[in-house]
Formats: C-alpha cells, sequence, structure tokens
C-alpha cells in the first residue's frame, strides 16, 4: 500500500506533467496596445504568444488523434499488441518491409491524414503474426473479460524526479520509438529524447515492495 | 468555414485532451476494457505453455487477485524467447466468454437441466456400468483429445484399458497426428522427432511441405525469418496446394497437385541418386531398404482392415522402382516443373547446405499420409542430413499435447503409455504399474477414430464420453455421425467449457475447468514436456477433466487405481506416468524439474536434455562409438521405403469438378470455441468463407463476399467467396477454414484415411460449386 508521502509527492509529479511540455523557446516582444493602462505587467502574455506561435504538432506531439486514449482502446490489457485500426488489403500478408515502410521510421502519411507510430521491434518481420485488423466491432459471445489499470503517468518519487519505466520492456526495448517524435502518444511523448542514454534516469519498476531485512 | 490544416489538428487535439485526461486522473476510465479494482496494484507473473497450438510457446499470465489479466511472452521458454502469436497474447481471454459452462447439465424429458456435478457423475458412473452389463465392455468409449493434459490422457487411459479392460481410447491427434506417428514407427521404430527448434537457427534450406507456417505455426516461422535476415544465405522454399502468406514470404513457391507430393518426392531421391548426391557413409552404414503393398485402399466402408507386409529389397530394387520418377515423368503428374524438381533435389542434394523440412497437416491428413513421411525421411536419409543440428526432417504437430498426451501417453485404441496392446511385455509393464490383472488388458485394438464414431452409428458402442474436443464439427463426412450420435439408446456425456455443437448431442455435461483453471502438463512439437501450476480458480463447479475422470473410476470401484487427494493428484500422476519411460531413451524430467523450468526436453538423462537423437555426439542412448543409432529398430538402422504415388480417394470428376481444401486461419484455434471468444481474434475474423481463384470465380459468376454454394455427394454449404484473399488456391480448387459452427464444411468432406495411420484426409475431396 502506498503510503501517505508516497501519494502526495504523485499528485505533484501529476500536475507538473500535465503542464510542463516544454517546447522550445521563442522570442518574444510586449507590445503596448491601445486603451490598455500604463505600466501593466506584459509578461502574462509570454505564455499566449508562444502558445499562438508554437505549432501544435510540436507541443501535443502528435497529430491530435494519438492519445493514450486511443492508445489503451486498441489493447486488451496494459502490453498486448494493439490491433491494426487502419485499412490493409486483403492479400497482404503482414511482411516487415511494407508495414516497415511506414512504422519503421514513421513519418506523415497523407492518406491517413497521421503520424505513423514507430514500432519499437522492427526485428520482428511476421507483423500478422501478433498485429490483426478489425472487421467487425461485434462479438461472438459477450465476455467477462478484466483487466488492471493501465499504468498511471507521474510516478516519480520526488516532484520532478525522473519515473520509473511502469511497462515491461520486453518487445520495447527502444525508448525513442514510442516516446519521441510526431507520431509518439501525446501524453507520453518526451522532448529530451536526445539524450539517447534513457535507462540512465528511468529504471524499470519490477516490484512495488520496499526493502526489508530478512536476517 | 474552411478549416485549414493547421485549425483541424487544433480541434482534434483538444478532443483528445479531454480524453487524455483520464490517464492523468485517476477514476476517470478509458480503453475498451473493464478495469479491475486490484488492491495492490501488482501483477504477479506465473508460466504456463500456451494453451492453443504445437509449437508450445511459453508464456507468463499476468495475475491480479484471483483474474488472469496480462500475457508476456516467457523470455525463460527457449521455444519462444519471449514473443509470441495473437493467439497467444490474447490466450487469457478464452478464459472469460460469458457463456462459460459452470454447471453440470442432464437431458430429462429431451431438456438439459441442471444438476449439482456429484449427481452428474453418479449418473455417468451407472449408466457404464448398466452398459458394459448389457452390451459389454466394448460398448463404452472414451474419446479425448491432443488438448488433454497428460495427466487427463493418463488417467483415460489407465481406467479404460487397465481398469474396464477395453481398448476404446481414442483422441482427436488421430485425425492430426497419426500419419506422423506411423511414419516414425515404419521408418524408425520409434515415435518423435529426433531434432529441436535450434534446427531453425543451423538451417541453410527449410523447405515447407504442405505447410502454411506463417498461420498455423507463427512463431517459428518467424524464427525461421530472423535467421534468414541474420544469416543472409538462407533460402525458404514453399511447396505447397496453394498460395498462402508463407508462400509470400518465402524465395521460391513451387505449387503441387493435390497428392501428387509422393510422386515430387520420390523424384527429388531420383534426382539424388542420378546426380551420385548420395551420402555413401552414411547409407551404408545407417539404412535399409524396404517396400511394402501397394494399392492400399481409402477406408470408405465400415470395417475396412489393412496390414501392411513389409519386405527386405537391394538398393538396386529401390533405384529401380525410382525410374518411374524421372523429373519429367513427374512434372505431367503434379504440375511441378521438371526443373523445379531439379532445383529442390540440388538443394537437398548439396553437401554444403543443411536442411530442414517442415510439415504438419499437409503430409498428415493425406490418404497415403504414412508414405509421404516414409518419403521425406527418404531425402534426408539418401543424403545423411538428419540428427544433426540444422538438418532435420521436421514433422511438426498441431495441438498442444498431441505428442505429450497422445503419442507419448499412447491415448490411442492400439497403445499403452509404453509400447502396445498387442505385445504381452507391454501389458505386463502397464498391469504392473497400474495395479491391476493382467487378464484386464485386452490384448486386441478395437476401434481408431473414424471406425470408432461408425460403431456408435451402427449400435456397437452405446456410451461415449468426449473430453476437450468437439468432433460434432470435425468428423469428415459429419452428417452421418452426428446422425449416429443422435440416434436413441447412444448415451453421449461431454466435458467442455463453453456451448459447442458437440455439447448440443450430450446427454451429460460437465464442466471443465480450462488450462490454468487447473495443474497439468502438455508435451509440444520437439519433445518438451510444460507443467503448469493453478494459477486461476475455475468458475462455479468446473472440475479438471482429469479429476472428473477420477471421480467416475472411484464411483465404479476403482479406488485402490485412484487413490489421490485432490492437493497432490498431478504430481503422484506423473511420478507413476513417469515409470514407463524409464530408460535412456525416453526418460522424463521428474515433477520438481518440471516445476521449476519452462519446458524440459525428453529424453532427460542424468539431468540433461537430449535434443538432438539418434546422434551419439547428443544422444546418450546410441550405442558406445557408433556414430548414428537409430535404435529404434532391432538393428539400429533406418529404413528407406519405395512408396509408390496413388491418387487420392476422390478427385475431380465432370460432375464434381472442384478440389475441397480445409484448414485453419492464424486467429482461430480448431473449431473457434476458445478463439471466437477472445475479441481481437473474433473481430479479425468473424466468420468462414471459401476461397476460390479469380478465373473460378468469375466463370461462376460470383463477386467477392457473394454465397457460393459448395456440393459434395455427402452434404453441402453455402458461404461467402473471398476472391484474392488471404490465401489463393490454384484454379479447380477451393478452400474453406472449418472453424465456424455455421459452415460445418466437415459436412462436405469425405472419412477417406490412410489404411496405415486411419487419419482422415481434410485436404481433398470432390465438391461442384453453385452460385446460391
Ligand atoms: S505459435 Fe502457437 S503456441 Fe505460440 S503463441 Fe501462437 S498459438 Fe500459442
Amino acid at each position: 500500500m502506498m503510503n501517505k508521502r508516497a501519494k502526495i509527492s504523485t499528485a505533484v509529479v501529476m500536475g507538473f506533467a500535465a503542464v510542463c511540455l516544454s517546447w522550445t523557446v521563442v522570442s518574444m516582444s510586449a507590445q503596448a496596445a491601445p486603451g490598455v493602462q500604463e505600466g501593466f505587467d506584459w509578461s502574462g502574455e509570454k505564455i499566449y504568444n508562444r502558445y499562438n506561435e508554437t505549432p501544435l504538432q510540436a507541443m501535443t506531439g502528435t497529430d491530435g488523434t494519438r492519445t493514450l486514449n486511443t492508445f489503451y482502446e486498441r489493447r486488451q490489457y496494459p502490453g498486448s499488441p494493439p490491433t491494426i485500426p487502419h485499412k490493409v488489403a486483403k492479400t497482404f500478408s503482414g511482411d516487415t518491409t511494407k508495414c516497415i515502410s511506414c512504422h519503421g521510421r514513421g513519418g506523415y502519411d497523407a492518406e491517413l491524414d497521421a503520424y505513423a507510430p514507430v514500432t519499437p521491434h522492427p526485428e520482428n518481420e511476421n507483423c500478422f503474426q501478433c498485429h490483426v485488423p478489425v472487421t467487425t466491432e461485434k462479438l461472438f459471445v459477450e465476455t467477462d473479460w478484466e483487466s488492471v489499470s493501465p499504468p498511471k503517468l507521474g510516478r516519480s518519487m520526488m516532484g520532478g524526479s525522473p519515473p520509473p519505466v511502469p511497462h515491461s520492456l520486453q518487445l520495447r526495448e527502444d525508448c525513442i520509438a514510442c516516446h519521441t517524435g510526431p507520431g509518439a502518444v501525446a501524453e507520453i511523448r518526451v522532448e529530451h529524447g536526445s539524450r539517447g542514454n534513457c535507462r540512465q534516469c528511468h529504471v524499470p519498476q519490477v516490484t512495488t515492495t520496499t526493502f526489508e531485512r530478512n536476517n | 468555414m474552411k478549416l485549414n490544416r493547421r485549425s483541424f489538428i487544433k480541434s482534434a487535439a483538444a478532443g483528445s485532451a479531454i480524453a487524455a485526461a483520464g490517464s492523468i486522473f485517476p477514476g476517470i476510465s478509458f480503453a475498451n476494457w473493464k478495469e479491475q479494482q486490484d488492491p495492490s496494484g501488482q501483477i504477479t507473473w506465473k508460466k504456463a505453455p500456451c494453451r492453443f497450438c504445437g509449437t508450445g510457446c511459453g508464456v507468463l499470465v499476468g495475475v491480479s487477485g484471483d483474474r488472469a489479466v496480462a500475457v508476456k511472452g516467457d523470455p525463460n521458454c527457449s521455444v519462444n524467447k519471449g514473443l509470441c502469436c495473437v493467439k497467444g497474447f490474447h490466450v487469457v481471454q478464452a478464459l472469460y466468454g460469458k457463456d462459460r459452462l459452470r454447471t453440470a447439465q442432464v437431458r430429462r424429458g429431451g431438456k438439459m437441466v441442471e444438476v449439482p456435478i456429484s449427481e452428474a457423475l453418479d449418473i455417468i458412473a451407472a449408466k457404464m456400468k448398466e452398459t458394459i452389463k448389457q452390451t459389454g465392455k466394448d460398448s463404452v468409449a472414451m474419446y479425448g483429445s491432443g488438448q488433454w493434459t497428460i495427466p487427463d490422457g493418463y488417467v483415460a487411459s489407465k481406467l479404460f484399458k487397465g481398469c474396464i479392460g477395453t481398448n476404446n481410447v481414442e483422441a482427436n491427434a488421430r485425425l492430426c497426428m497419426a500419419s506422423a506417428v506411423t511414419g516414425f514407427m515404419t521408418s524408425f521404430g520409434i515415435d518423435e522427432p529426433m531434432g529441436c527448434y535450434e534446427d531453425i537457427e543451423h538451417a541453410d534450406v527449410f523447405v515447407t511441405w504442405g505447410n502454411n507456417m506463417a498461420e498455423m505455426h507463427p512463431v517459428l516461422f518467424s524464427r525461421m525469418l530472423a535467421s534468414r535476415k541474420r544469416r543472409k544465405n538462407v533460402q525458404i522454399i514453399d511447396l505447397a496446394t496453394r498460395s498462402t502468406r508463407s508462400s509470400q514470404a518465402s524465395d521460391r513457391s513451387i505449387l503441387f497437385k493435390p497428392n501428387t507430393d509422393l510422386a515430387v518426392a520420390n523424384a527429388i531421391c531420383y534426382e539424388i541418386i542420378r546426380n551420385d548426391w548420395v551420402d555413401w557413409d552414411f547409407v551404408k552404414k545407417h539404412t535399409t531398404f524396404h517396400k511394402g503393398k501397394t494399392n492400399i485402399g481409402y477406408g470408405t466402408e465400415d470395417h475396412f482392415k489393412f496390414k501392411d507386409a513389409p519386405e527386405d529389397i537391394s538398393f538396386e530394387e529401390y533405384k529401380e522402382f525410382l525410374s518411374d520418377y524421372t523429373p519429367e515423368k513427374v512434372e505431367k503428374i503434379s504440375g511441378v516443373s521438371a526443373l523445379e524438381i531439379k532445383y529442390l533435389a540440388s538443394l537437398y542434394g548439396d553437401p554444403s547446405k543443411k536442411c530442414t523440412s517442415f510439415w504438419c497437416m499437409g503430409m498428415n491428413q493425406h490418404v497415403r499420409g504414412t508414405w509421404i513421411n516414409n518419403l521425406v525421411y527418404n531425402i534426408h536419409l539418401l543424403t545423411g542430413k538428419i540428427s544433426t543440428p540444422g538438418n532435420s526432417p521436421f514433422s511438426l504437430t498441431g495441438q498442444p499435447s498431441a505428442c505429450g498426451t497422445v503419442r507419448e501417453v499412447g491415448t490411442l485404441t492400439h497403445k499403452l503409455p509404453h509400447g502396445v496392446v498387442m505385445k504381452e511385455e507391454h501389458r505386463k509393464m502397464a498391469a504392473e504399474i497400474w495395479d491391476v490383472p493382467l487378464a484386464n488388458i485386452d490384448p486386441k485394438p478395437t476401434y481408431h477414430t473414424v471406425e470408432m464414431f461408425r460403431a456408435l452409428d451402427r449400435g456397437d458402442i452405446r456410451f461415449i464420453w468426449i473430453q476437450v474436443t468437439n468432433p460434432m464439427i470435425t468428423m469428415p463426412n459429419l452428417n452421418r455421425y452426428r446422425n449416429g450420435a443422435l440416434k436413441d439408446d447412444r448415451f453421449i456425456v461431454v466435458s467442455d467449457v463453453y456451448p459447442t455443437p458437440t455439447t448440443d448431442v450430450a446427454d451429460v455435461i460437465l464442466p471443465a475447468a480450462m488450462w490454468v483453471e487447473q495443474e497439468g502438463m502438455f508435451g509440444n512439437s520437439e519433445r518438451r514436456t510444460q507443467h503448469f501450476d493453478r494459477i486461476v480458480p475455475g468458475p462455479g463447479e468446473t472440475m479438471s477433466d482429469t479429476w472428473q475422470i477420477i471421480e467416475v473410476a472411484r464411483r465404479l470401484g476403482y479406488e485402490k487405481q485412484f487413490p489421490w487427494g485432490e492437493d497432490e493428484y498431478i504430481g503422484k500422476i506423473w511420478e507413476e506416468y513417469r515409470r514407463f519411460h524409464d530408460s535412456p531413451k525416453h526418460n522424463m524430467a521428474p515433477y520438481t524439474v518440471l516445476k521449476k523450468r519452462s519446458g524440459v526436453q525428453w529424453p532427460f538423462v542424468d539431468g540433461k536434455e537430449t535434443r538432438w537423437r539418434f546422434n551419439s555426439k547428443y544422444d546418450p542412448a546410441c550405442k558406445p562409438g557408433s556414430d548414428f543409432d537409430f535404435y529404434g529398430k532391432k538393428d539400429g538402422k533406418a529404413w528407406i521405403w519405395a512408396r509408390p504415388y496413388e491418387p487420392a480417394a476422390e478427385s475431380p470428376d465432370e460432375e464434381y469438378d472442384f478440389w475441397l481444401n480445409t484448414g485453419r486461419v492464424i486467429e482461430h484455434w480448431h473449431t473457434g470455441t476458445m478463439t471466437r471468444r477472445v475479441p481481437v481474434l473474433h473481430r479479425a475474423v468473424p466468420e468462414s468463407y471459401v476461397e476460390i481463384h479469380p478465373e473460378d470465380a468469375m466463370n461462376l459468376g460470383v463477386t467477392n463476399g457473394e454465397m457460393v454454394k459448395i456440393i459434395s455427394r455427402r452434404g453441402e454449404v453455402t458461404m461467402k467467396a473471398s476472391i484474392n484473399g488471404r490465401g489463393n488456391p490454384p484454379r479447380g480448387m477451393v478452400f474453406v477454414p472449418f472453424f465456424d459452427e455455421t459452415y460445418k464444411i466437415n459436412e462436405v468432406t469425405l472419412d477417406a484415411f490412410c489404411p496405415i495411420s486411419k487419419q482422415p484426409d481434410y485436404k481433398k475431396c470432390a465438391v461442384r460449386l453453385e452460385k446460391a
């Protein structure tokens, strides 16, 4: 069970994560507008100027359609292989070369008007082995399936400290693939991907128990 | 207002920002699964083999509270090293269909009524006693499955063969693996592959014989692709009767006409000998030549009997036999060009290339299934490409425990856990371990599966207990066998997890525990035994199939043979069963080792697994000083067989002018009782269809999705056409996936079988098509 202090720090970090979408600094100048009092402090305008000048793509990190919500909608439990949300030809065999042309490095696809998410495991060549299309929404029989909640964001132990990796790294060892770039899910996109050595700061959380001496 | 691109993006983003709040503020739920309120917030991971195919991938089942909630590939399992296929990744969802059978049901006044399970077990035991008294012990039967756990099969065999004294024990693996077994027995005298999956990382050439591995053994297929990518010089040749995803991924796709793989294999051997690519050292030391009966029939009539009469022949006689199979002659029979045959032979014949052949249902569900198994072994024996890493004739298995439960435990009419009922020394061993009088075990086999259902139809069998399988979808020529099951005076008990067309004909339904709701073991294609614990409780009154049999056995008065307690029975059964295999040729790992590891290969000798059998470098059962020792045969030599090409039981003619071929798709397991209840899998392939060549469709006047009536001499099915779909049959053939109970394609298929293995051929019969 989480103790009180941990709860507080988590809450702080959640708030922090919500506003802390960093973007490149753009130069701004305050200007006087007609009808506004002399001596008004214009520094508060900065945020609005910045908002207007930053393309939303860079702010949300996506084309606006790929969020944690859609991310989990395509999965049955945290970590399950997602279904294919777009049309694929019936004859298509799911071989990598064709999937990889979009999902290898990402990029904008005009037909779907979306940025392709990048696969973290391009070495697996038989894509249809795990990823299948959806051809109907109807079920054969209703299901009683339940799964656990997806991991919450903002699990840092202290305000601002790097959060641990909340998911298994199996098939998802490549952090850059999912956490950077315009195809990344908005809420988990980071701006410091260029640092490269992700696990220098973010370590997998493999247990929630605390250390206890047992001798 | 015209939205320019940027404002479009902005408004979309605003919408998604609200949705995104769900992930940040707890309590707002999103995504399409019901979230479990788990107080600990922890998932614990427990190992198990995947429930579905014979690949036998290891999975880690994520458990929260008393529910399975997630899956990972087991990185400790050498089969799949952490990667599953889409079925494996969603296997836990198969437990949670809303219509799980939770209580026992009994037919009263034509209606099924729920009763306590103990009452249902009483009724079963009483009915068995009564039937044995009235019509004899051979009128009660057990029909099980390659999806039975090893203990399930073991107690079934012990009860029926040891205690009741009838050999009426069969399993659906007869429909899937019997030709593989008789292939091994006739060529090597001992069952199951000599190699292991590690062959995939060593082989330079893969030939898949009628085996769409991309869909049916996907994890092995991707291992093959990964090996090709890493090592560059690897080739995959797909040899099949229709084009599939495997053909698309292969370096070369070669199509042959149905049943002519026999001729192609012989032509490859002809070429190997003509070019003197024979490994003479190997052939002289380790092989002998033989022939058997020809024109052996198809078993479509009741009481069909066949016994082969093997004769020794010389190499010269074998060579003479092959002269009918020159590439040019075989081109005419098979449609494979002489050039392609020579090319295939040159790959097998090149001493610098390691060759692995893979096959499964294409060669096994074949009216000459035993023969084609023999013939592919011939290729590997002539070139000495066997039992060494990468050189492997590899017979893959379909079901998760067809090897473990049916082939190793011997749940077939002629088999015992060690050996066969016909041999006294094997009966003696069984009687001793089972603690039953020797006279109990009947030396005469009774019915193989098709004949068992014929006997049910005729009335020779009055009581049948069906576990973990769905024969009212899977029996070929289904109409006859369903009508038989529905006759008065037939008593059908079905143990299953969901309602199926087979529970529809039942007089008693027992709700079974499924997969990790019970402890058990499976045995996969590469001689790997895989233990799993009871990881989550089953719903309602569900009970493991093993325990159901034990309960009935005790009610029949066999407490002495079934003495175990509910908390220990799996371990005790395993240790008893292991005594049957106590030799370096087949030693099984102890229970404690199985519990710890993600699968252990047998023979397990002095704490070590045997990866390549018959090769003294790896296999301690080989005679000391030998290089290879095929110890299944008395003289240590493998058999090369002269087996001719013979046509299918029913070929297209003027009236019925198409071949019908049936099979699976990656998303669905067998009859779909489990996979259709997994949302992702059902949503991907919600119904079956008939694949038809575009030109045939045009002649028929149907377009994609229009209805086609498929008619044979036995029945008809009307379903949607799939043109240029996932697979593409050649002109003159249609293909139907059999998983969909709405379209019972087996009402159309033919119950012809291989006379040696008695395994039916689901891949070939004649039909005609009509636009519906
Ligand atoms: S390949 Fe077979 S055993 Fe492996 S995950 Fe898929 S269905 Fe399960």
